[in-house]
């Protein structure tokens, strides 16, 4: 992952389009409601925390482990982009 | 990353010794056994070095788990609550938090982690138990059952409902509305302090608060993926143990003339139990290496090393007794021991079952290769 990726919005949406859509098989618009279209089961939430935080190097702790932030793509890509911003990891 | 220290196997033989039987049997591991291990880091070896622990791989601490396992599995055991304990912590916890519990896990006190209840073992997502805000506090109310360690603990991490999700809290076991009660006789590790905890009303600050808000199953999830990689490691460990009493029984024994060994039906046993030993800990060195590595493959690779370990020690573990027969057939005898824990091993961070259940939904959702 290069680091043009992991700091734009389009890069880190884009990388994370295509983590979700192979781990399951199919495309994954990135407004798509994850949980509810049933495609996440908590073993998968907890591998995308863990993609995440590999990917684009921030710890994701506390309550940034809440289910919205992981809801779409859209909503992982805003996440990291907030985490990427801070200098520390967010505080619970 | 750091190494263990380099006596660290050195200071558990010590410990240990030939105790282990003795502990069994009294169903209690000398505090100061266990406070010695915790002192020094020893049984938590993951914690970061920034927060006071000694920061070494998931590969290293899992050898190392392995060897204690080998040694004996309630003392393994313990160690894996409190390992499971300090990653909780770690992973839902604040910096605050992390620096207020991670230096005390490892440095010498010792904790526990709650799950289960009365009507909530396979099926997590059935705990009743609450931790309700009321001002600057919360009040955790429930009762949790087979809390591994929680006699021993001088903190218990409790998993429970919170708001419209769930989250975990660090109860002190001396705090007010505590109440531990020890399982009578458990059938296998025996000395791991398998306890019941009831909490009537228990009042906390709200920094003792663990996250907040998460799903309860990605909770769950999260908190025993740990515990389930350190369970293998275990199950590892039961397996050298059993080898190696039975090629040594079966190289000295003699029966019509011969080594045991050199009857085809024993040597299948020993074939078996190497086989077991080596497939459980290749599984197990890939979990760890995903660990390291920080690849989101940890999370089932974990469920699979556990799934194979514990099943590979509860077989091998029957196979030792078999080739030792009347001599390991008394409480107390390293394989014996092994036998009733290795079979505990396939009940714990998810039965055999409930590890099926999740590797078939994962056959199911993943991609071709």
């Amino acid at each position: 992952m290069s680091q043009d990726l992991a700091t734009t919005a389009e890069g880190i949406e884009q990388a994370v389009t295509a983590f979700v859509s192979k781990r399951v098989g199919a495309d994954v618009p990135a407004d798509q409601d994850l949980f509810e279209s049933g495609l996440v089961s908590s073993l998968f939430a907890m591998e995308l925390v863990v993609h995440l935080e590999q990917a684009f190097s921030v710890q994701i702790l506390g309550d940034d482990l809440k289910r919205d932030n992981f809801r779409s793509v859209q909503a992982m890509t805003a996440l990291v982009l907030r985490l990427n911003g801070a200098e520390q990891p967010a505080d619970a | 990353m750091p190494e263990l220290p380099a006596d660290a196997r050195e200071f558990v033989d010590d410990l240990v010794g030939d105790r282990a039987a003795e502990w069994d049997l009294a169903g209690l591991i000398p505090d100061d056994v266990l406070r010695s291990l915790a002192t020094r880091g020893l049984l938590c070896a993951e914690v970061p070095q920034a927060s006071g622990g000694l920061g070494v791989s998931s590969a290293a601490n899992g050898e190392f788990t392995a060897y204690v396992g080998s040694r004996c599995s309630s003392l393994r055991s313990v160690m894996t609550s409190q390992g499971m304990a300090a990653w909780t912590i770690q992973r839902l916890g604040n910096p605050q938090q992390h620096a207020e519990y991670l230096p005390k896990l490892a440095g010498g006190q010792l904790a526990a982690v709650a799950f289960s209840e009365p009507a909530a073992g396979s099926d997590l997502s059935a705990m009743t138990t609450t931790i309700e805000p009321d001002g600057d506090a919360v009040v955790v109310r429930g009762q949790k059952v087979w809390t591994t360690a929680a006699h021993y603990a001088d903190m218990i991490v409790v998993v429970g409902r919170y708001g419209s999700g769930a989250a975990a809290v660090v109860v002190p076991a001396s705090a007010p509305g505590v109440t531990v009660t020890r399982v009578p006789r458990p059938s296998g590790c025996r000395a791991a302090g398998h306890a019941d905890v009831r909490l009537d009303d228990v009042r906390l600050p709200a920094s003792a608060v663990l996250g907040g808000g998460q799903p309860l199953m990605l909770l769950v999830t999260t908190a025993l993926a740990y515990g389930r990689l350190s369970v293998a490691w275990g199950c590892v460990g039961i397996l050298r143990a059993c080898l190696d009493a039975a090629r040594h029984h079966a190289r000295a024994r003699q029966q019509f003339g011969r080594p045991l060994a050199q009857h085809q039906l024993v040597g299948r046993h020993l074939a078996n139990l190497l086989t077991g030993e080596q497939i459980a800990t290749r599984m197990c060195e890939h979990a760890s290496r995903c660990w390291d590595s920080g690849s989101p493959d940890m999370v089932v690779a974990s469920v699979l090393a556990k799934q194979v370990s514990a099943v590979q020690a509860a077989q091998g573990a029957a196979a030792a007794v078999q080739v030792l027969g009347s001599a390991a057939a008394h409480e107390g005898h390293a394989v014996e021991r092994a036998y009733r824990d290795a079979k505990l091993m396939e009940l714990i961070e998810g039965s055999t079952e409930i590890c099926q259940l999740i590797l078939s939904d994962h056959a199911v959702s993943m991609t071709a290769r």
